[in-house]
């Protein structure tokens, strides 16, 4: 099962009617690095006009720029990253982070990894993961840029973190999905409902890890940039009836996720979660888990 | 400049500088670990930007500090013309290595003087030869994704 029609149906029972999307470039401010004023007003001497997202902190469209907002020296000396505006949510929905000991599980090429240690002020210790020797270094290259001195990255599959032998404050889980039609121009014709299947299958083994390695009053926040239900609501759902977790709620941009998908009735805390649909971002799913705590 | 070196983690010619968290919790298989301060390879040893921005903070460093168009034309990998130079900040001898700064005080990388920066000297067309600037971080994401 695959093509354009038959994904198209799938959001319209999920009540979401097809539009073609074009993304506008976002960048995101490491605050740490640089005053916010002060870069505006440099960009504005570029030329380069920005408008700021309403639903996020520190982050901006452009506009209009004369040049690649990727090759300036305030890039270069890392005081702002090219990031996708709903991809800045999930690293905002933690509760604190300074000092705290964070998991980014799946993080190359690290756009997530630099929010979060911006985010904790370099306090604190990430752990950045990829399995992909070639990613990682781009994650190195990122963290080197932007001068974060907080993270340390290995070469390893987030199914193996209990290796580490380390119990996680917060775990970031943006986790390998399809993606969607928005960044991809030929997903339509690239995706079939089988690779969706299979993606779902690998993010509930990174789900059951995450929980294994989660401190009890720990934080783990997942999300996708799939618009799929299996890589979303179902995983979740999945998760709160395996893992011992539910999802908590959370306030962000986006819509409440819902509790009936494809047929299926699904646990009441699926509401917390929540799912954008590519209007004026990329489609993406977010929620926030916490272990459940038994009277 | 004067590092803990309690404090510093090697890992195959690389060094890093780690918190006392990171120092904790790290294990010998990392790839990458807190800040990074440079790699050796065949005995010589190359800065991290990290590292040169440490040392751009110290009084003592030799800097200079170049024009906009100098800037520019130096992230892109081009040496510097003793005319794009507005100020001489520590050694000015030949083979002395500099640290390149912009007139907003950020370090964008450092060269070696070749030609002595006095003043009333006959003007040499290259002063500085660029030896690591911060566009390399654009050169390194072009060598990945090829």
């Amino acid at each position: 099962m695959s093509g354009k029609q038959f994904f198209v149906d799938r959001y319209n029972k999920l009540g979401w009617n097809y539009k073609p999307v074009e993304l506008k470039q976002a960048i995101r401010i490491n605050i740490n690095n640089v005053g916010e004023a002060d870069l505006v007003r440099r960009f504005e001497s570029r030329r380069i006009k920005l408008e700021p997202i309403p639903f996020l902190s520190h982050a901006y469209w452009i506009r209009k720029s004369p040049f690649s907002v990727g090759a300036t020296t305030e890039y270069l000396l890392g005081y702002y990253s090219i990031q996708e505006a709903a991809a800045q949510i999930p690293a905002t929905l933690f509760a604190d982070l300074e000092d705290k000991v964070v998991l980014d599980a799946c993080a190359a090429p690290g756009g997530k990894t630099v929010q979060l240690a911006d985010l904790m002020h370099n306090t604190g210790v990430i752990f950045a993961l990829d399995i992909e020797k070639r990613r990682l270094t781009a994650l190195a290259n990122h963290l080197e840029r932007c001068h974060i001195e907080n993270t340390i990255a290995y070469l390893m599959d987030a199914r193996s973190v209990s290796h580490l032998k380390i119990k996680f404050d917060r775990i970031l889980l943006d986790v390998p999905c399809s993606g969607n039609f928005a960044t991809d121009k030929q997903w339509f014709q690239r995706r079939t409902i089988e690779d969706v299947q299979r993606n779902a299958e690998l993010q509930r083994q990174i789900l059951a890890e995450a929980v294994r390695i989660l401190h009890d009053d720990g934080e783990i926040v997942y999300s996708t940039c799939s618009l799929e239900s299996e890589e979303n609501e179902l995983n979740i759902d999945w998760a709160t009836k395996h893992l011992n977790v539910q999802a908590e709620p959370i306030v962000c941009y986006g819509e409440t996720a819902s509790t009936e998908v494809l047929g299926k009735q699904l646990s009441s805390s699926i509401a917390n979660c929540k799912r954008i649909w590519p209007t004026q971002t990329q489609g993406f799913f977010v929620c926030k888990l916490k272990k459940r705590v038994d009277p | 400049m004067e590092l803990d070196e309690t404090s510093i983690a090697k890992k195959g010619g690389r060094y890093f500088l780690l918190n006392p968290e990171s120092k904790r919790l790290v294990s010998d298989d990392f790839f990458y670990a807190g800040a990074y301060l440079g790699k050796e390879r065949r005995g010589v040893f190359f800065p991290s930007f990290i590292l040169l921005a440490m040392i751009a903070e110290r009084k003592e460093a030799n800097k200079i500090i170049v024009d906009d168009k100098t800037e520019w034309l130096f992230i892109v990998g081009r040496d510097v013309f003793k005319r794009g130079i507005l100020q001489v900040v520590g050694s000015r001898r030949k083979n002395a290595h500099t640290l390149v700064m912009n007139k907003r005080g950020e370090c964008l990388g450092f060269g070696r003087i070749l030609h002595n920066l006095e003043e009333g000297e006959a003007k040499p067309k290259v002063a500085v030869e660029n030896v690591s600037d911060v566009g390399d971080f654009l050169r390194r994401e072009r060598t990945i994704e090829h």
